[in-house]
C-alpha cells in the first residue's frame, strides 16, 4: 500500500479528536464569566480561588468535564459548565493553559519549607507533581498557587470533600492539619 | 464508561495508526551535517552485539541483555585515570534514564519529554536534535522519562509518553513515521526503549497504575503496521489460586472472599494492569522472546481483583515471529504490595540443581531476591539470598497503614542488572526505604487518574540507603555486597576490563572491581546519575558514558548531562 493510502486510511479511520488542534470552538463569550473570579490578569478575586492561567491543558479540561458530569462537586463551577460542550471545555482549557502563569510572591517560613518538605517525602508528590511541583499532563501545576486554595484543596481531599481523585484521599489522611497548612505554603512560595 | 476521543478503530481492531510526519505536527529542531559513512544496522551486527567492543547496539548491550562489555582497554589497573573526554548539555533538565547507543561512532541519547540527539561520540558535538510534538496524555507514574532508542537498518525508533512509537531516519533525525500504540488518554504511555530484531520492534507499555490491559505489540520496523500483539492479562486471569509466593512464604490471601468477588464481578482483566516497561530479551536459537509483566491494578486493592491476576509479578516467553504464549512463571500471585517484575531478564547459561548447565534467565525481583531459571520451560532452578532488609513479609495493607519491608520501591526497581559470565555473578543495584502500605478501596476511575487503591507512604524518620550486589548465579549466594548512601536507582554496566560501573542520587558515578567490590574510581557529576552506563570505542579509544539528569521516583537532583569519560593520557 502506498504511503498515501496508508494516510488516507488512518486519517478515515480516526479523528484525533483530544487533541487541541481541533478544538477551534467560539468562547470568547465565556471568557468574561471565567475572569470575573479568577481573574482578569490571572489574579483570582478570592484567596481560596485557583489561578488557572498557565495551568496544564489537561488537567484543566479534566476537572470542568468533572463538574460538569458532577463527579467533582462545586455549585459555582457546575452552574458555569453545565450547558457546554466538550469541545468548548476543551477550548477553554486550552486558552487559559495558553497564557502564563501570573509571578506571584506568596508568604512562607523555614517551617513551613520544613513541613513541605518532611510532607512531599513522604508522599512522593514530585512522582507525579515534578520536582518543583510544575507538573505535567494531567497532573497539576502547584508551585506558586495560591495558598488557601492549596490548603482547602488538600483538606477537601483528606475529608472527603473533593471526590475526582481517589487515591489523594489515602494520601492526605496520613497528615494532620497542621502539616498540610504547611505544605500548602511551601508549595505557594516556590 | 465511555471512550475519550475517537480511538474506536484501535480499540476494535488493534490496528496501528500510521501518520505521516506531515500530518503528525512533529517538530525537528536542527539537522546536521553528515559525520563520516553512517553504519547501516544490519541484523548480523545486532546478533553479535555481545562480542562486538565498538558500538552499544542495544539498551542492555546484547539480546541476551547482559550488559556485560567486551572491551578491557579500560580495566582495574587503569581505571583511577578515568576522566571526562567530554561533556553534552541537552536542553532538558529533567530525571535521565537514557541508555547511550553508539554506532559507529554516532551516540543517540533520549531525555525526559522525548527529546533525541545524535552527538559525535569522540567530541561530543550535535550532530541533530529531534523533539516530539507530545499530546495531551495521562503523565505516567515515576516521571516524564526515556530510556533510549532503538537501532535498525537506518532508523532510529523511540516511544512516546503519549504512547506512540516514532521512526526517525538516523542521518537526519526527520521523523519517517509514527504509530499510536494505545489510547493516552486510557493510562498507556511509553518510557521504555523499545527492542529491534528480525525487522520488528517490540515494545510494551507503562499503565499499572492507571488501570491498563498490559500488552507486548510489535511493530514493523519499515512501514509502523503492528504485526502481533501479546495481553499480557488474558481473559482469564484467575490462575491457581496460589497461596505462597515464589520464595514459599504465605501471601496472607483470603481465598473464600476473592472467589465470592470473583462470582459476583466476573474476571477482572479488562483493567487489569500487567505493564511491561523494560526491554524483553531475546533468544534467536529458540526464537522466543523473555520478558517480565508488572504490577496489577490496584495496585494495593487486591478486593477489586480476584485471582492470581495472570500475568502479572511474572516472567513471560512467547514466540518471537507470532506473540504466541510459551510460558510463564509468576512471582507472586494477587500481588497488592507493587513488588512486581520490572528489572530486565538476563540470558546466560546457569547451573540447575544437579550441577547441569541450562539456558538459565536472571532477573532481580522488587523482593529483593535474584531469580534464577530454566529459559526452556521458565521454572525457577533457585532464588538468591534477600540483598536487602526484609521485616513482616506479607504483611497486608490496612487502612491505617501497614510497614513491610522492602517498601513498594523494592529491591530491584527497574534497574538493569549485569552480569560477568566468566566470573558468573551478577550485579544488582538495591534500594532500601522503608514505607507503610495504605489500602482504601475505589472504583476504576477511567484511565486518567491515578488508581492504586490506597498509598504508599515513605517513613521520613527511618534511614535509607542503597547498595551494589554481587550474587553468584549458579548458588544464589552473595559474593560481595556495597553499601551506598543512598537508595539506588539507574543500571549497572559490567566489563571485560574486570570493573562494574554505576552511579548514584548524589551524583557520584563509580567504577567497582567486579570480583571484590572495591570501588577503584569515582566523579562527582553534579546531579543524580541514576540512568544505565554504556561503553564504545571510537578510532581506538574506550569510552563510559552515562546521562546524569537526576531521577523522579526518588526525587534526586535534576540535571541534563550526557558525560563521556576515557583513560587520561
Amino acid at each position: 500500500m502506498s504511503k498515501t493510502g496508508i494516510l488516507a486510511t488512518a486519517l478515515g479511520a480516526v479523528a484525533f479528536s483530544y487533541t487541541v488542534a481541533s478544538a477551534e470552538e467560539d468562547i470568547g463569550e465565556l471568557i468574561p464569566l471565567c475572569t470575573s473570579c479568577h481573574g482578569e490578569d490571572g489574579r483570582p478575586i478570592a484567596p481560596d480561588y485557583p489561578i488557572i492561567v498557565g495551568q496544564h491543558f489537561l488537567y484543566l479540561y479534566i476537572q470542568l468535564r468533572d463538574y460538569q458530569s458532577g463527579l467533582r462537586a462545586n455549585p459555582i463551577m457546575q452552574a458555569n459548565v453545565a450547558d457546554l460542550s466538550d469541545d468548548q471545555l476543551k477550548a477553554l482549557a486550552q486558552h487559559f493553559s495558553k497564557q502564563a502563569w501570573p509571578s506571584t510572591s506568596f508568604p512562607s517560613s523555614d517551617e513551613d519549607h520544613a513541613l513541605g518538605q518532611r510532607m512531599g517525602t513522604g508522599g512522593q508528590c514530585p512522582q507525579c507533581h515534578l520536582g518543583g511541583y510544575e507538573g505535567q499532563n494531567n497532573v497539576p501545576r502547584l508551585a506558586g498557587q495560591q495558598p488557601r486554595y492549596l490548603e482547602r484543596t488538600m483538606l477537601e481531599y483528606k475529608n472527603k470533600v473533593r471526590m475526582n481523585a481517589p487515591d489523594k484521599a489515602t494520601l492526605m489522611r496520613g497528615y494532620d492539619d497542621a502539616v498540610i497548612r504547611g505544605m500548602a505554603n511551601h508549595l505557594a512560595g516556590m | 464508561m465511555t471512550q475519550r476521543g475517537s480511538f474506536h478503530a484501535i480499540a476494535a481492531g488493534g490496528v496501528a495508526l500510521v501518520a505521516l510526519a506531515a500530518s503528525a505536527g512533529a517538530q525537528e529542531t536542527g539537522s546536521g551535517v553528515l559525520y563520516g559513512d553512517m553504519q547501516t544496522v544490519t541484523r548480523a551486527l545486532l546478533d553479535r552485539a555481545a562480542g562486538d567492543g565498538n558500538n552499544f547496539l542495544h539498551t542492555n548491550g546484547n539480546y541476551h541483555q547482559t550488559r556485560y562489555y567486551p572491551a578491557r582497554q579500560i580495566n582495574t589497573s587503569n581505571v583511577h585515570k578515568l576522566r571526562p573526554a567530554w561533556i553534552f548539555q541537552t536542553e532538558v533538565v529533567e530525571s535521565m534514564e537514557t541508555s547511550p547507543i553508539i554506532v559507529n561512532g554516532i551516540m543517540y541519547v533520549t531525555t525526559s519529554f522525548n527529546h533525541v540527539y545524535a552527538l559525535d561520540a569522540r567530541t561530543g558535538q550535535q550532530i541533530w536534535h529531534y523533539k516530539q510534538n507530545l499530546e495531551p496524555a495521562t503523565a505516567p507514574c515515576c516521571g516524564p522519562n526515556n530510556r533510549g532508542v532503538a537501532v535498525y537498518g537506518d532508523m532510529v525508533y523511540m516511544g512516546t509518553l503519549d504512547s506512540k512509537l516514532v521512526a526517525l531516519d538516523a542521518k537526519t533525525g526527520k521523523q519517517v513515521w509514527e504509530s499510536q500504540i494505545a489510547d493516552p488518554l486510557k493510562g498507556y504511555s511509553e518510557t521504555m526503549a523499545p527492542t529491534a530484531v528480525d525487522g520488528k520492534i517490540l515494545i510494551g507499555t507503562n499503565g499499572g497504575e492507571f488501570g491498563i490491559r498490559g500488552f507486548v505489540k510489535a511493530f514493523d520496523a519499515k512501514t509502523g503496521e503492528l504485526l502481533w500483539t501479546f495481553h499480557t492479562i488474558p481473559e482469564n486471569s484467575v490462575g491457581v489460586w496460589a497461596t505462597h509466593d515464589a520464595t514459599g512464604r504465605d501471601m496472607l490471601r483470603d481465598i473464600a472472599a476473592e472467589k465470592a468477588a470473583l462470582a459476583a464481578n466476573g474476571d477482572p482483566y479488562e483493567t487489569l494492569g500487567g505493564g511491561v516497561w523494560q526491554n524483553p530479551a531475546v533468544d534467536h536459537e529458540m526464537n522466543r522472546v523473555f520478558f517480565v509483566v508488572g504490577n496489577p491494578s490496584p495496585d494495593l486493592d487486591g478486593s477489586l481483583r480476584p485471582g492470581d491476576n495472570l500475568y502479572t509479578d511474572s516472567l513471560v516467553s512467547v514466540d518471537l515471529d507470532t506473540g504466541e504464549y510459551v510460558c510463564h512463571f509468576q512471582y507472586i500471585a494477587h500481588d497488592v504490595w507493587d513488588l512486581d517484575a520490572v528489572s530486565p531478564p538476563i540470558l546466560t547459561d546457569v547451573l540447575d540443581d544437579q550441577g547441569n548447565t541450562v539456558p538459565g534467565l536472571l532477573h532481580g525481583g522488587k523482593t529483593g531476591h535474584v531469580y534464577v531459571h530454566d529459559r526452556r520451560d521458565c521454572s525457577l532452578i533457585r532464588f538468591s539470598e534477600a540483598m536487602v532488609p526484609q521485616e513482616d513479609m506479607w504483611t497486608l495493607p490496612t487502612p491505617e497503614g501497614a510497614r513491610m519491608l522492602p517498601g513498594a520501591n523494592g529491591g530491584v526497581e527497574w534497574s538493569p542488572m549485569a552480569i560477568d559470565p566468566d566470573q558468573r555473578l551478577t550485579y544488582a543495584i538495591n534500594l532500601h526505604q522503608p514505607m507503610t502500605y495504605t489500602v482504601e478501596s475505589t472504583p476504576y476511575p477511567g484511565g486518567t487518574k491515578l488508581w492504586l487503591g490506597g498509598s504508599f507512604d515513605v517513613i521520613p524518620e527511618e534511614e535509607q540507603w542503597g547498595n551494589v550486589t554481587a550474587v553468584e548465579y549458579d548458588t544464589g549466594d552473595i559474593r560481595w555486597q556495597v553499601k551506598t548512601e543512598q537508595p539506588m536507582i539507574g543500571g549497572v554496566l559490567a566489563t571485560a576490563g574486570g570493573l562494574v560501573f554505576t552511579g548514584e542520587g548524589n551524583g557520584l558515578f563509580k567504577a567497582y572491581d567486579s570480583a571484590t567490590g572495591s570501588v577503584l574510581w569515582s566523579f562527582q557529576a553534579g546531579a543524580g546519575v541514576n540512568a544505565p552506563p554504556s561503553s564504545y570505542t571510537v578510532e581506538g579509544k574506550q569510552y563510559i558514558v552515562v546521562g546524569a539528569g537526576g531521577n523522579t521516583q526518588l526525587n534526586y537532583k535534576r540535571g541534563n548531562d550526557i558525560i563521556a569519560f576515557t583513560l587520561a593520557e
